[in-house]
């Protein structure tokens, strides 16, 4: 109960904060419109030029596809790595250990207030704009598609809370963790499809995509493709067996990690 | 029931860090690395009963802040024991939290960008308050600490000495029965040092606060604490009433001589008197009252200077507490 409570006052907090800087809104809105609109543009103009179909997709699947992985970064859970190290780096940790609550739980959740407001704001203006634009496509009116997103949905935003954790964590032994947060990050979003949509994978990795950690933080990517229909419990296992597996790693490296605490002048 | 609220045994703490050895490959200082250690803080032991206010103090690097982590849960000792209000922090962080405040003074617990009251607010939550309880408390601790004239700015336009009190009332928001204070008054003025340590006694004084403290300013331990503890190298080196510590170097008397016309040179000392500092204008100068009186030092002074005021007086505390320090 008093950690429903907490969590809840995290999210009212940090909403009403970012209420009152819209300008940051503002600044999250203009840098989705340019990465991934100036993307679609480009998908559109590649649609056209292959007759409107590449490796049996067409552009409507690709544009859902990809503005699913923009939303979902839109939640900013990556930064849960630099907050960690800052933590470390600064001292801060010890006003975090010094309190009442479980550190790791408390940055999450602070990670996922610091995003909630951009993303229903961005994510819901943006659905609507691109209904008008493109349309739908036939998948995402089906009745599974709406659970199995909001499943898939949120065991991604755990998946990439764990991973990104588990970079953050490294923090406790070594000084600077964004070489390692670099290419963790890059892996993400290749993988998950933000460059390049999943559809146009090569089958070795597409595999990758599926079976790795990385891939499988952002399935939220594959569920506008027919294929969902049928393997989306599949993909669900695999994303579970993920956040139990890395949930245990950042369990045993946060226990680590509480012994090396060294911060200034202690 | 226990009269302690503070209870530390043989409390030791190592770190131990990868040294570069100049003379081996970089590819054995990657993967086998020189180990080296240092001990912070080495076999210290010491109690503290409820509504003490102690001052634990050191130079830098003594261990000061190292103990103070390893009293609240932060740091785990190397080994040693720790009791504090019954708890071991080390197995009961999160229920032990609920019991103490801690106020770092070089960071902040606020929330930067929201109105103080959100953070009092959040804290509230944080430790598991009813609301009526919050809203109850944060009226007093607004009227205690004279919030009421910036409680609706956001904590980042405070100045540094409104934030540090806003610090402590969120640090006592819960009315813990200990506070760790680690140089709350840093980087303070005058004033706001003042109001903050007379925030501090009251606290002590209407809640019976145990006040757990660092600080390098003597005005801090002279006007706040009881009782003194130094730690220099990771050991206890004094443990006494503050008004004792003032008393340690008692032999040492301090003259001051003020110059009739200049002082033009500054001829040896007798023995048991040296000069303390060398001035056109003044001369301060140390008398050893073991090897000298003071009636036949004057008598020296005063045919060796000629003067036109002198003044007698002991050591500050401050220089008492350098003359720890260095002595040690």
């Amino acid at each position: 109960m008093k950690e429903i409570r907490l969590t809840t006052k995290i999210l009212k907090t940090l909403v009403k904060d970012r209420i009152q800087y819209p300008d940051r809104l503002f600044v999250d809105t203009i840098g989705i419109i340019a990465r991934c609109g100036i993307l679609l543009i480009l998908y559109w103009y590649v649609f056209k030029l292959n007759n409107g179909v590449i490796n049996g997709t067409t552009f409507l699947f690709a544009a859902w596809s990809i503005f699913f992985y923009f939303s979902f970064s839109v939640l900013r859970l990556r930064d849960i790595s630099r907050e960690i190290m800052k933590d470390v780096q600064t001292g801060n940790v010890e006003v975090l250990f010094s309190k009442p609550i479980s550190y790791l739980s408390y940055r999450m959740w602070w990670q996922v207030g610091s995003g909630i407001y951009s993303f229903v704001v961005i994510t819901l203006l943006t659905v609507v704009a691109l209904i008008f634009i493109i349309g739908l496509p036939p998948t995402m009116t089906i009745g599974i598609f709406i659970p199995t997103l909001i499943l898939t949905f949120l065991c991604g935003a755990i998946l990439s809370l764990f991973l990104y954790t588990i970079v953050g964590l490294l923090s406790f032994w070594i000084e600077d963790i964004n070489p390692v947060f670099w290419i963790v990050d890059k892996t993400i979003m290749i993988l998950g499809g933000s460059y390049l949509p999943i559809a146009f994978f090569p089958e070795f990795m597409f595999k990758i995509a599926l079976w790795s950690p990385f891939g499988a933080s952002q399935f939220v990517t594959h569920t506008v493709y027919e294929t969902w229909q049928t393997n989306w419990y599949q993909l669900l296992g695999i994303q579970l067996f993920w956040i139990v597996l890395l949930g245990l790693v950042v369990y045993f490296m946060f226990e680590k990690a509480k012994q090396k605490v060294s911060v200034n002048g202690g | 029931m226990n009269t302690y609220s503070i209870t530390v045994s043989n409390l030791t703490k190592k770190f131990s860090f990868s040294a570069r050895n100049a003379s081996s490959g970089w590819l054995k200082n990657l993967f086998s690395p020189e180990t080296k250690e240092i001990v912070a803080v080495n076999d210290i032991s010491f109690s503290i009963k409820h509504g003490e206010r102690i001052a634990f103090i050191g130079p830098n690097g003594a261990g000061k802040s190292t103990t103070i982590k390893m009293l609240t849960g932060i740091l785990f000792p190397t080994s040693g024991k720790v009791n504090i209000l019954g708890f071991d922090p080390t197995k009961d962080r999160k229920k032990l939290a609920y019991q103490i405040g801690t106020v770092f003074g070089q960071r902040s617990q606020l929330l930067p960008n929201l109105p103080l009251t959100d953070s009092l607010e959040f804290f509230g939550v944080m430790y598991d308050m009813p609301e009526k309880e919050i809203k109850r408390r944060i009226a007093e601790l607004v009227e205690l600490f004279n919030l009421g004239s910036f409680i609706t700015q956001p904590v980042r336009k405070l100045s540094l000495g409104q934030r540090m009190r806003a610090e402590v009332a969120a640090s006592l928001i819960h009315k813990p029965k200990i506070i760790f204070l680690d140089e709350p008054t840093i980087g303070l003025d005058v004033v706001a040092k003042k109001s903050l340590r007379d925030l501090l006694l009251k606290i002590n004084k209407d809640e019976n606060t145990t006040i757990f403290l660092t600080s390098h300013d003597v005005g801090d331990i002279e006007s706040l604490c009881d009782r003194t503890i130094v730690i220099n190298h990771g050991t206890i080196i004094k443990d006494l009433p503050t008004q004792d510590l003032a008393k340690t170097f008692v032999y040492e008397k301090y003259i001051n001589l003020v110059a009739l016309n200049n002082f033009n040179n500054f001829p040896e000392l007798p023995e048991g008197i040296r000069y303390s500092s060398k001035d056109k204008n003044k001369i301060t100068v140390v008398v050893d009252i073991n090897k000298i009186n003071l009636q036949e030092s004057l008598k020296k002074l005063l045919d060796l200077f000629e003067v036109e005021d002198i003044d007698v007086y002991n050591a500050d505390l401050e220089t008492v507490i350098r003359h720890i320090y260095e002595r040690d």
